[in-house]
């Protein structure tokens, strides 16, 4: 028994180191000095340095690392809340009143298969008009639109695994909808809001075709910040920094992720079985 | 306080009759109890009267106020369910004062309240505990104690005491039946077990296929149902129900190898072989009586004081019942002679109504 | 009844949100689909038939863009299941032991794939990079990995190292969710582990497997972000998606009537497949 648990130790030991050799890598690399970086590709590094992300969190014409993260940060709100407080009440009456199940159930679960590249083009000319274009407003909208299959989906199963008996005996205590979906549908769903903001806010950080296509300098997320600064350092790319932005972007999705990755890994599987 | 009325209440689901054509009178401060086999419409129609179904048709008036189109919230009715059904985010305390404060009553009035309705109950101690910390008959205490803050015009519960032990079902019982006394206030009850609905009530349900079959207090369907299924379900050990055919004066009983025992009192007889049903009860058979049939041991349970006899007629089919007092010396295999008397005998048509 | 009107105000905000944010471009979409238009002309559209649609199925960038997607989704989807599927029922037993082991291998899953693209520019640089700095350090020799003879391995790699772990967390829980009774049945019974995979864990686990293969398919088939952020279009468009298709036909090249027939046929395309994906599963599941 004993050997056969150490052979798994191994195989995860590998499988971790591969799997996160990019990450592993570029983390290394954000403590090269910019001499170094040229000198030593290896992943041991010879004088271990701040240099680079003292540079990165100094603001600068050329990157402002605070102003994207700033934008990500606010885009990604609106793209994790928005979902949850429109998708709450429908949840509530689909599951209780069967409102919308034929139709707009399916149609907002299959969203998430739909390559978003389709919405990305009419969504600009729209933004374009509406003055929604290269806004934090405008981007934090498309991320909700991404957001709202997994939304709705956790919802509607965390109001179904509500026994139906409590909702009753709320009504028996003289509570009319409101009451009874603020007071005590809203709080019995708080694991499930727990989850989907957790895995909205992780997966709106993360986005970058929207980001790309939608935004120009005012509202730049995170994520395109950082591939601006591949593209435009010129005469090659200056690798200790560049790791180091990727590290900065990486960060607060990994921490959050890390931290609550049981709700993650819950959700994900909630998403994806029942889709 | 009030009392409840149903007049031709129906509710179809589908093309399936649930509950049909009932109209019954509950008085002020009486505990009804509905009673029934699984499936008879004896929840669904608590929850009509809750307001937690719609009725298909008739009527439903509480202290004299039509509330068939009331919704739920609006009837100022308390219900218990089944599965206590509190919620499990709130505290004790929040989950006796919702009701309350739904009402938007002061927060003082709310406290002074919770804090009766803990003394009564003995919550006292446990007004800050979350429902996941309290066992089984805390829960159901809060869930009661969620009812009568609210003081309402009934009580409905719903198979309250289903989810206890045994021990602590004859426990909460006692404490139901103080709990009326002392607050006065009418109940409507639903269970399917007829002890409990003996004990409790002073007016009984009998529900079959949502439809009612009797309506009486305890006594009077024990001492006179009024058909074949009140007298099977009402009374334990259940009473002895055996086939019989009228020859002359007397009843021939071929599931007892053709003994025969004399006609009860009747005011109109039957015809001469028509299937007959013929009742009598355990408690009822003694080891004397004026009649007897001769029977044979077949299983003896001891239950201390008294003895619950399984016999039958040599080779026949039908076991008889019978509940004796003493009776230790009794074994399978000994002849029995189950003695009664006339005036103990129900006699039922072949549809199952009592021939009196 | 009342409920009626709540009913609605209840559904009002997510319909609200759905028709301003998605129904309102859908419209847009279908009339540039059929316009001549331009980044000069963009409000006034000019009527022009199936023209561009025309335009966009003579187009040989389309269809390899095309079967690079159809091609890229097949086999990253099953290099992903086998993987994660290997990976869950081996490491099971460890998971179940030290729960955190599973964060560790979910971390490709929380890093955003643009980023994912960005670090491997930097692992797979010529002079920067570890990965060739090591193969030329103990096999003296390492590949051009964004050259076109390699490129499409590369990103297949890259994509099906990032996603491995979300193949590995649904065979995981489709694994622990066996009821411990059959294997331990199985076990009394005599049967060996490798043999009770085959014929108890693996049949339980198929429709997981479906779903996995799915699901990653879809997401392999409209990729965009990884990809766009290591190698762009690729050389000679050679890791040109879907996605990327019509991205560059609309911003780089400003063919918006194009870049919109497009994404219409690749709508209608991934909607269909989608319904009949669906019927299959419906039948599988009766």
């Amino acid at each position: 028994m004993k050997p056969r648990m150490t052979l798994r130790w191994i195989v995860f030991a590998f499988a971790a180191f591969i799997l996160n050799f990019p990450v592993i890598a570029t983390l290394i690399t954000a403590f090269k000095g910019a001499g170094e970086v040229s000198r030593n590709p290896s992943l041991w590094v010879q004088a271990p340095t701040l240099e680079n992300f003292a540079t990165v969190l100094t603001v600068s014409d050329r990157l402002n690392v605070y102003h994207y993260l700033w934008n990500s940060t606010v885009a990604a709100l609106i793209g994790a809340v928005l979902p949850m407080l429109v998708a709450f009440p429908l949840a509530w009456a689909m599951v209780r009143r069967g409102v919308g199940r034929g139709v707009l159930f399916p149609l907002v679960v299959n969203l998430r298969a739909l390559p978003l590249i389709i919405f990305a083009i009419p969504l600009y000319m729209m933004f374009s008009v509406a003055g929604l274009l290269d806004t934090r407003l405008g981007l934090g909208l498309i991320l909700a639109i991404v957001n709202l299959p997994l939304a709705l989906l956790l919802l509607v199963n965390a109001v179904a695994e509500i026994p139906a008996e409590i909702e009753e005996a709320a009504h028996m205590d003289g509570a009319r909808t409101g009451r009874l979906l603020l007071r005590v549908v809203l709080p019995l769903c708080r694991p499930a809001l727990i989850t989907t903001f957790v895995f909205g806010f992780i997966t709106a950080w993360n986005e970058f075709l929207f980001g790309l296509m939608l935004t120009t300098r005012e509202a730049v997320p995170m994520t395109v910040g950082a591939s601006f600064f591949f593209a435009t350092s010129g005469g090659g790319v200056q690798w200790g920094l560049a790791a180091a932005v990727m590290v900065v972007a990486a960060l607060p999705p990994l921490v959050l992720g890390l931290v609550m990755y049981r709700r993650i890994t819950g959700s994900m599987v909630a998403g994806a079985v029942k889709g | 306080m009030a009392d409840l009325r149903l007049e031709h209440l129906s509710k179809r689901i589908g093309g399936h009759s649930v509950t049909h054509d009932v109209s019954l009178s509950v008085p002020d401060g009486a505990f009804c109890v509905f009673v029934g086999p699984s499936g008879c419409g004896k929840s669904t129609l608590l929850r009509l009267i809750a307001g937690l179904e719609e009725a298909s048709a008739g009527r439903i008036l509480v202290g004299g106020r039509d509330v068939t189109q009331v919704p739920a919230w609006d009837r100022d009715l308390a219900m218990v369910f089944q599965s206590y059904a509190l919620y499990p985010h709130m505290t004790v305390r929040d989950n006796i004062a919702f009701a309350l404060r739904s009402a938007r009553r002061p927060e003082p009035e709310v406290a002074a309240k919770v804090a009766e309705a803990a003394r009564i109950l003995q919550l006292d101690s446990l007004l800050d505990r979350k429902p996941a910390q309290l066992s089984g008959g805390q829960r159901q205490r809060v869930a009661i104690g969620r009812a009568i803050v609210k003081q309402p015009k009934l009580f409905l519960f719903d198979e309250p005491l289903s989810n206890l032990d045994a021990e602590l079902r004859v426990h909460m019982r006692l404490e139901l039946a103080r709990l009326h006394r002392q607050l006065g206030t009418t109940i409507v009850y639903v269970t399917h077990d007829q002890v409990e609905a003996m004990t409790l009530a002073t007016q009984i349900v009998v529900l079959r296929d949502g439809r009612v079959e009797q309506v009486g207090s305890p006594l009077q369907l024990y001492d006179a149902p009024d058909n074949l299924f009140v007298a099977g379900f009402i009374g334990s050990p259940k009473m002895n129900l055996l086939a019989a055919t009228r020859q002359g004066d007397r009843l021939v009983l071929p599931g007892c190898g053709g003994q025969s025992v004399p006609l009860p009192p009747l005011a109109a007889l039957p015809a001469e072989g028509v299937p007959l049903h013929l009742g009598l009860r355990p408690q009822a058979i003694s080891a004397t009586g004026a009649q007897s049939l001769d029977l044979v041991i077949e299983v003896v349970e001891h239950l201390g004081s008294e003895t619950l006899v399984h016999a039958r007629a040599p080779g026949s089919a039908e076991l008889v019942t019978a509940l004796v007092t003493g009776g230790r010396t009794l074994s399978p295999g000994q002849p029995f002679t189950a003695g009664f008397g006339t005036a103990a005998l129900y006699l039922f048509d072949p549809t199952g109504q009592r021939l009196r | 009844m009342t409920n009626r009107r709540e009913n609605a105000i209840l559904a009002a905000p997510l319909v609200l949100f759905l028709l301003a944010i998605l129904g309102f471009p859908t419209v847009l979409a279908l009339v540039y689909g059929v316009s001549d238009t331009s980044f000069q002309t963009l409000t006034s559209p000019e009527f022009s038939g199936l023209a561009n649609f025309r335009q966009v199925l003579a187009d040989p960038t389309f269809w390899q863009a095309a079967w690079f997607s159809l091609r890229f989704g097949a086999i990253t989807a099953v290099l992903q299941c086998a993987l994660g599927l290997a990976l869950a029922v081996y490491l099971a037993p460890l998971v179940r032991l030290h729960g955190w082991t599973v964060a560790i291998l979910i971390i490709p899953m929380i890093v955003a794939p643009a980023m994912m693209g960005l670090m491997y520019r930097l692992v797979l640089h010529e002079f920067a990079g570890p990965l060739p700095h090591y193969l030329y350090q103990w096999l003296g020799w390492s590949p051009a990995f964004l050259s076109p003879a390699h490129v499409f391995k590369t990103v297949v790699v890259a994509e099906t190292l990032q996603w491995t772990p979300f193949a590995f967390l649904l065979f995981l829980t489709a694994y622990q969710s066996i009821p411990e009774d059959l294997r331990e049945a199985a076990a009394v019974d005599g049967t060996r582990p490798w043999r009770r995979f085959w014929t108890i864990e693996l049949p339980l686990m198929l429709p997981t497997v479906w779903v996995a293969l799915f699901i990653r398919f879809i997401d392999g088939f409209r990729v965009f972000d990884n990809i766009y952020t290591l190698v762009g279009a690729g050389p000679g468009g050679s890791t040109t998606s879907m996605s990327i298709y019509i991205y560059e036909t609309f911003l780089r090249r400003g063919e918006i009537g194009k870049a919109m027939a497009a994404a219409i046929l690749l709508f209608v395309t991934a909607f269909l497949a989608l319904a009949l994906a669906q019927r299959l599963t419906r039948k599988a599941a009766r």
